[in-house]
């Protein structure tokens, strides 16, 4: 084939065009940090990259869900136990006047019932605890949980929260479900409270018995919701450290497919720019001379 | 018999090596212009017509001739590189406009739709576990606005490749007819002179590329030395005729007959393909994820119960449902009240109380969906990914294809600086050769002159 100096000039300069294409790409892998600049650098890993950021995205918002279920589940612990602290108390007080066995002294039965009262009036307050904007204790009502009188306000719907995929949690616990359910021949903790109260300052044994009785039955009743929030809340702790493991792991793999391996980049860079110097030094030697500089 | 023919003789070596210097200068001085071919002087040696009964050895001998100046012009190869040059053009528009269109919709990355639809459905998880929070409701609204402004903004983006190729067709029309004009001026030159018009022929061979490059036009040799242009089986150049095409609204039509130009190749047809085929489809595409993302969260919205217990509201406008009208209805647009969070009691349905947020968190499940809109978006990137990376390699075989042609063309035509340095050494030579023997023979002749029919003076 018959060579001529345009033909070798073109070659010459598409292969060095060609050189410096990929000088240029490798280049701007090391400046931008990134292997993947536009899509139609990798597609499998871009299809993969978006569904690991899609993926994370999600964390991200399952984390706010997870830190909000934790304050409800976390305030209703707290509130109940103390709760139960005070109705050890009022245990005492039940106990003292059944023992001391139709007490005489009508001063200190008028102080036990009132401080019985006293006790009720506590629970009734805390019922009536807020997480934030929300009482805990009424589902998705607004408004107080308990009236003064005692009548629950609330409604039984379950407050749920995503807490992983396909994955959700109640995280209340209703009124009835804690200070049971009012009405009938029992009835709720503050009807047996009042009704306590009532047979320590009449000093009637019998009703204080049955009342005894009701009022440890009642206990059980709360501390039963207590351990239920205990172990979601338990649940909830392990779902919390599964996601930052989850998070960790996701930006590991999104680093991997999307990130410049900067070693191999750097290396690569260094053997294109070689290669580049070596073919200009290669055409700057053969271009130029012609059968002209030989002949007198 | 040497006589003052013999000088003619020589005169004609001369003459014909200063035919050949001449050419040689010419080679040399067009030895870097496009499309110039390296011409050839034809020499052929001259004899006396048929020699007399008894001239024997004495048959006369007159020099030489130049019968003709030839290009080295071979038909096979610039045809080859002429088509494979016209495929160049069309595989690197494509390549360019998907390039193009790819960085309209960038990903991955955090700003692009992806994350928009994620930060969207977020706002809805928020909305689900503070029903009754303002400020979370009013953020929902604003991160849906944003979504809307993206969709918005893409298709004008890929509406815009299109408004720019229409604009490029009517430019493509008007140059096609300009350079089919100089065609047939040139044909009228060349069949004037065919054997004297070389310069003139690859002239037209350059224009002819060009045209071929434009439309993918394909010619064929015609009588005199003209050639006779086509696109898609119909004529374009007939002779001294050009025949007008135009390319308002983004076809290219015969302007004769508003017929459509059948295009195969060059830039018309990358311009043809990106406006009836691939800015369709990705419009498309793109309109059928905001119609997804219109009826999914409408669906689930309509059912919904807001802040004051009122059901059937919509959240996006059900008559907007491509991706450069979807907005925001104006039951919710700057009323974070009305959007509605509380899922209805069953059997009923019922309106819940206003701190219930299940609607919510089922319209924020959406993301999941199957067929929704997040995963009908990753399907439009990934065919947009793999689509352009298959075009910048069939852009980047067809340039070293058509740089293969060529070379091929290049090797029988282009100048080469050391051939015509040996040329023209052999031709000062010969030319010096043809001078010494016209003095030899002047001396003979001068001496004959001179010096016979003078006895002893």
């Amino acid at each position: 084939m018959r060579v001529t100096s345009s033909m070798m000039l073109a070659s010459t300069l598409r292969d060095l065009n060609s050189s410096l294409g990929r000088l240029q790409k490798t280049q701007t892998q090391l400046s931008t940090g990134r292997r993947i600049t536009k899509a139609s650098d990798d597609p499998t890993g871009t299809a993969n990259a978006m569904l690991i950021r899609k993926q994370l995205n999600r964390l991200d918002q399952r984390s706010r869900s997870l830190a909000d279920a934790a304050g409800w589940l976390e305030t209703a612990d707290s509130k109940l136990t103390s709760g139960l602290e005070v109705l050890a108390r009022a245990k005492e007080i039940a106990v003292r006047a059944a023992n001391s066995g139709g007490l005489a002294d009508g001063n200190a039965r008028l102080a036990m019932a009132t401080e019985l009262r006293s006790i009720r009036a506590d629970m009734l307050a805390l019922s009536n605890s807020t997480y934030g904007t929300r009482s805990i204790f009424n589902g998705t009502a607004t408004g107080a949980t308990y009236s003064a009188a005692g009548a629950y306000l609330g409604n039984s719907a379950p407050v749920i929260r995503d807490i992983g995929p396909m994955n959700n949690l109640a995280v209340n616990i209703t009124g009835p479900q804690v200070f049971g359910v009012a009405g009938g021949p029992v009835g709720d903790m503050f009807e047996v409270l009042e009704r306590l109260a009532t047979a320590v300052s009449g000093g009637n044994d019998a009703a204080i018995a049955a009342e005894h009785a009701n009022l440890d039955n009642a206990t059980q009743v709360m501390a039963a919701a207590t351990v239920d929030i205990g172990s979601r809340a338990a649940t909830l702790d392990g779902m919390r450290s599964r996601a930052l493991d989850e998070d960790l792991r996701l930006r590991t793999e999104l680093s991997g497919i999307e990130e410049t391996d900067l070693a191999s980049a750097l290396i690569t860079e260094k053997a294109q720019e070689n290669s580049y110097q070596a073919a200009l030094q290669v055409a700057a030697k053969i271009l130029p001379p012609s059968l002209l500089d030989y002949l007198h | 018999m040497t006589g003052i023919s013999s000088l003619y003789t020589s005169l004609s070596g001369m003459q014909a090596q200063s035919k050949v210097l001449d050419l040689t200068g010419h080679n040399v001085a067009n030895a870097a212009t496009r499309g110039y071919h390296r011409q050839r002087a034809e020499l052929q040696a001259v004899s006396g017509g048929t020699p007399g009964l008894f001239s024997g050895v004495n048959a006369r001998n007159f020099g030489v001739n130049v019968i003709s100046v030839t290009h080295s012009f071979d038909a096979l190869f610039e045809a080859r590189s002429v088509r494979e040059e016209a495929s160049r053009s069309a595989t690197s528009l494509i390549s360019s406009t998907l390039s193009q269109l790819q960085s309209a919709i960038p990903e991955p990355s955090d700003t692009g739709l992806a994350s928009q639809l994620d930060a969207f459905w977020g706002a809805w998880s928020d909305v689900a576990t503070q029903p009754d929070s303002l400020p979370v409701r009013t953020q929902l609204l604003a991160n849906a606005t944003s979504l809307t402004n993206s969709l918005h903004s893409t298709a004008a983006s890929i509406t815009a490749l299109k408004d720019t190729a229409i604009g490029q067709m009517a430019t493509l029309a008007g140059d096609v007819n300009g350079l089919a004009a100089q065609i047939a001026t040139l044909n009228k030159a060349i069949m004037a002179n065919p054997n004297a018009s070389l310069d003139l022929i690859d002239q037209r061979a350059q224009i002819m590329t060009s045209l071929s490059k434009l439309t993918g036009a394909i010619y064929r040799p015609s009588q005199g030395g003209q050639i006779d242009v086509s696109i898609g089986g119909r004529s374009v150049v007939s002779g001294t005729q050009s025949f007008a095409v135009d390319g308002a609204g983004g076809t290219l039509r015969w302007a004769s007959d508003n017929q459509a130009v059948a295009v195969t190749s060059g830039d018309a047809a990358a311009l043809a393909a990106t406006i009836t085929d691939i800015v369709p489809r990705y419009t498309a595409a793109l309109d059928g994820i905001a119609a997804a993302l219109v009826s999914s969260v409408n669906t689930l919205h309509t059912a919904g119960y807001d802040q004051a217990g009122a059901t059937g509201r919509q959240f996006f406008d059900p008559a907007a449902v491509t991706a450069a009208t979807i907005t925001l209805s104006v039951d919710v647009k700057n009323l974070p009240g009305n959007i509605a969070a509380g899922a209805p009691v069953l059997p009923g349905p019922v309106a819940p109380g206003p701190l219930d947020g299940e609607q919510a968190r089922a319209i924020a499940t959406l993301a999941e969906a199957m067929t929704g809109a997040d995963s009908q978006y990753e399907s439009l990137i990934a065919n947009l990914a793999v689509e352009t990376s298959v075009a910048a390699q069939r852009a980047d075989l067809q340039d070293q294809v058509a740089d293969t042609a060529r070379q091929q063309a290049d090797s029988v035509g282009a100048v080469s600086i050391d051939e015509e340095m040996a040329n023209l050494t052999a031709a000062q030579r010969a030319f010096e050769a043809s001078a010494r023997v016209m003095t030899a023979v002047d001396d003979m002749l001068g001496f004959l002159i001179e010096h016979t029919g003078v006895v002893g003076r």
